[in-house]
């Protein structure tokens, strides 16, 4: 199999090589015969990258330890599903995935453009393929998952070696959302590719018109969606398996991923006022390059060691190659771009400040600002060590000093934004519709101080949330409560047919919503509450109205580890709510211990508790307790934010209107330019 | 002397700028400069300022009445100090237990050695940075070169700031350049054509 592999993966670069080269020839000479051939080639890519994947997964799952990679990042007794994710848990696996999933993007612009954009797609696959030569290569050359064990006898002879076992899955990666989450972050961050490649190909082709725009809003919503609902994912894996009560840390990793979801939100909203307008073309190319600058820049970062972090694969020598890689995508892009100016003016001017245009205008500029705060911070031991060789440490409490504000002045926007009108916001009408929202945040407040509430950010949080949600619930309610009056409909009906008349613009408003949600569990954090025991069998631990009883702590045996297990039943308010059962557990293959922690979810707090495991001296367990406030809130925030982006994503009414709009007006001017 | 974009007299007390302060930035010059100011933002009169004020007032009488400077923890100089055992995450996230992890079990052990002893959060943190170094706290001091790692996102913030109201000034400005454009592949006067056809059609423009 590993033959089947490697020559999969020569296949897979050689199509790749061909399709880059045919786009071009396929662009240059504007030929239809070139195109499919280079169209094919990306197909191809996609087949042999698939063979490629299938045959590493197969050597995994028979357990085939003469495989390095298998060996090093599996073991016998690993349960079959966590066997899929031994194919992402390793480097070389890891960039053969992403090589894979890149491979599947193309493929699919090619599927879905067989008829469209005929102009742009010889750019669009040359540039993917481009993008898919430079993985395949590091995948072959440098970082190749399907190397064999070999011995070194006495004499010099070298023999191929099958290890007895695997040395087994981080056991950190043993839970059931790190078989989703690491495809969702990668679905993410390679899936920005496209609309890159479009980006690229419109300022080739001159074709600099709103039509890449509106070819790639479903190719920018989707890559976006699963970074959103990946670094989430991410969060809820922290939160129950590193054991220390929360889900972000700051961590270089997850600012990597996040930097690019801020730079692709910031599009998703600026390419508006450009389809609306015909303004910012600019800036919504140097988005674009921005994101995808980004999540290369991200796996950069996870991936060469430049800094120090808890997610980081081993440090490895493919730090150069993806420096180089991004330079040459910063040159290629920005000279495009200042080649491309005299293309790129704006239709239309500014009427009004006061309008929905600058409530985007100010939206990015807050989003960007986060974005250089986040990448300042994430980089800056880099920076400091280069200029001063002094080692620095960059966390949590940095950026929570920084982002916090940003975030709450982007959460106001959020709520606020859609309150302004296209072109002009007259007084009256901002009056009207800010009132409600206002009062009811004032309201909010106002209760929140009067029941104790005294933490500053997480006070403001809270009444933002009010604000926001206020002004989204009455976007809702105003245009159901106009459709119930013209057309008759029941308040329900009218809900439904106004969001299909335009999913777009009402998915956009579940998403902020989704973001209210997100913004209420952060501001949950403030009002944590822990303790620390030892505790035998009978005895009780007391946090706040909670009392855990511990009736027994016991080990056990299974195939793939050992475990201490304390059973503990709760009490609240003297109220029997059931009990927990956190474990303590030692990987056999890796002999690695990890927390198993028990969580009691609530929609007010999580009770949260955590085997540390047991004291050498007293023979007791070691437990932590912890009540988090507000923290399902944070999962409900991804699940509408899911929900939202497929929504938006769903052809609306309005939209099959305009394209037919579009192309009777097509039809139009093809037959009077033959007349 | 300071002017504000907003008017003063409110609180009766020439020397009270908290409306400037509130608004999140001081404007400096005559009454002419303020009326241009409105005239740039296309403010119609002075009561549409009223909800801008009011979220101000509001953000900072919280500010003024929440918070307060809180007593040493070992959770809160654990989000503030690194651990040492290679983990890569803060004293409060280190994911090893101090039964297993003998760092972690002496730097905890040193936060409540001081906290006992009656030390601030400020002198515990010294106390770590004299025992391990800088590193081990988990963001920048804020002198010398470091400094920059505070300043600068916030800077990045203003700049940004100036560079929409830039961007929003330019964009307001009637430009002649915008009648046609070299993206365009369509002659207009094809275009005018068939969006007076359509429009007698009844199928709109597409706008």
């Amino acid at each position: 199999m590993n033959q089947v592999g490697s020559v999969a993966l020569i296949g897979a670069l050689e199509f790749a090589i061909f399709g880059t080269i045919a786009g071009a020839v396929a662009g240059k000479m504007r030929s239809m015969r070139v195109l499919k051939s280079a169209e094919r080639a990306a197909l191809a890519f996609w087949v042999m990258t698939a063979v490629a994947v299938a045959s590493l997964e197969y050597m995994i799952f028979t357990d085939d330890f003469h495989n390095a990679y298998v060996a090093a990042h599996s073991n016998r007794d690993l349960w079959g599903l966590y066997k899929v994710s031994v194919l992402w848990s390793g480097q070389e696996g890891s960039l053969l995935f992403w090589t894979f999933l890149l491979a599947g993007y193309g493929g699919f612009a090619v599927l879905l453009n067989g008829k469209k954009n005929r102009q742009l797609m010889p750019w669009v696959v040359s540039i993917t393929m481009a993008v898919g030569v430079f993985f395949s290569s590091l995948v072959f050359f440098i970082a190749n998952p399907f190397g064999e064990l070999s011995m070194v006898a006495a004499n010099g002879a070298i023999t191929p070696f099958r290890a007895a076992d695997g040395n087994g899955l981080n056991p950190l990666l043993q839970y059931h959302s790190m078989v989703i989450h690491p495809p969702m972050l990668y679905l993410g961050y390679v899936g920005f590719v496209v609309p890159f490649a479009f980006a690229m190909s419109a300022l080739i082709t001159k074709q600099l018109g709103d039509n890449w725009i509106r070819a790639t809003r479903r190719w920018t919503m989707t890559p976006w969606m699963f970074l959103g609902v990946g670094i989430l994912l991410g969060g809820q894996w922290a939160y129950a398996v590193l054991g220390w009560g929360g889900y972000w840390g700051w961590d270089p990793v997850e600012n990597a991923s996040f930097l690019p979801w801020l730079a692709g939100t910031a599009f998703l909203h600026s390419v508006m006022i450009q389809e609306k307008r015909g303004m910012l073309k600019v800036w919504n190319v140097v988005l674009v390059i921005t994101t995808f600058f980004l999540c290369i820049f991200g796996t950069f970062l996870t991936r060469s060691g430049v800094v120090q972090s808890v997610h980081a694969f081993a440090e490895s020598n493919i730090g150069p190659y993806f420096a180089v890689f991004l330079g040459i995508i910063l040159i290629f892009s920005i000279t495009l771009l200042f080649l491309r100016l005299d293309y790129l003016k704006s239709e239309n001017k500014l009427d009004s400040v006061i309008s929905r245009e600058s409530g985007f205008l100010f939206n990015n500029w807050v989003l960007l600002a986060m974005v250089f705060a986040v990448l300042w911070g994430t980089i800056f031991p880099v920076i400091s060590k280069a200029v001063e060789n002094v080692t620095v440490t960059v966390g949590p409490p940095f950026f929570n000093k920084v982002a916090v504000p940003i975030g709450l002045i982007l959460l106001f926007l959020t709520g606020a934004g859609p309150l302004l009108a296209w072109r002009k916001t007259s007084f009256q009408s901002l009056k009207r519709n800010f009132t409600m929202p206002l009062a009811v945040a004032v309201a909010v407040g106002a209760a929140l101080f009067f029941f104790g509430m005294r933490d500053l950010y997480a006070w403001m949080t809270l009444f933002l949330c009010a604000f926001t949600a206020t002004c989204i619930v009455t976007e809702f309610y105003k245009g159901a409560r106009t459709r119930a009056r013209m057309k008759g409909e029941n308040p329900f009906l009218a809900v439904y047919n106004l969001t299909m008349m335009n999913t777009r613009r009402y998915g956009g408003y579940v998403i902020h919503l989704a973001m209210v949600f997100l913004f209420i569990g952060f501001a949950g954090l403030a009002f944590k509450s822990e303790t620390k025991a030892l505790v035998n069998e009978g005895d009780v631990i007391h946090l706040k109205d909670y009392m855990l009883r511990a009736e027994s702590l016991t080990g056990g045996d299974d195939p793939n580890y050992t475990y201490v297990r304390a059973v503990f039943s709760i009490t609240k308010n003297g109220h029997s709510i059931g009990s927990v059962h956190p474990e303590r557990r030692l990987y056999k293959a890796s002999q690695q211990p990890t927390s198993h922690v028990a969580i009691k979810p609530s929609l007010a707090e999580d009770l949260y508790v955590v085997l540390d495991g047991v004291d050498p001296d007293s023979n007791k367990a070691i437990i932590e307790v912890f009540v988090n406030p507000l923290v399902d809130w944070v999962w409900i925030g991804m699940t509408v934010l899911l929900f939202g982006s497929l929504l938006a994503m769903v052809p609306s009414r309005v939209e099959k209107e305009m394209a037919e709009i579009r192309k009777t007006k097509e039809e139009l001017v093809e037959e009077k330019r033959v007349y | 002397m300071r002017k504000s974009v907003f008017t003063r007299g409110q609180s009766g007390n020439p020397d009270c700028d908290w409306q400037e302060r509130i608004s999140g930035f001081e404007i400096r010059g005559s009454q002419r400069k303020r009326a241009n100011l409105l005239r740039f933002l296309r403010i119609p009169n002075p009561e549409s300022r009223t909800p801008v004020v009011l979220f101000a007032v509001i953000a900072l009488l919280a500010s003024s009445a929440l918070g307060a400077a809180p007593k040493p923890t070992l959770k809160s100089v654990g989000q503030k100090v690194y651990c040492t055992c290679g983990c890569v995450t803060t004293l409060e996230h280190c994911p090893h237990p101090p039964a297993e992890c003998s760092r972690r079990a002496e730097m905890e052990a040193l936060v409540l050695k001081d906290i006992d002893a009656g030390k601030d959060e400020q002198a515990i943190l010294q106390d770590f940075v004299d025992r391990y170094g800088v590193p081990v706290l988990a963001a920048p001091p804020a002198k010398g070169f470091d400094l920059t790692a505070w300043i600068l996102p916030g800077v990045g913030l203003i700049v940004g700031l100036v560079v929409v109201i830039v961007i929003v000034r330019r964009m307001r400005r009637p430009s002649a350049e915008t009648a046609e454009t070299p993206a365009s592949s369509i002659d207009p006067k094809v275009l005018a054509a068939v969006e007076e056809e359509m429009k007698t059609a009844g199928l709109g423009t597409g706008k």
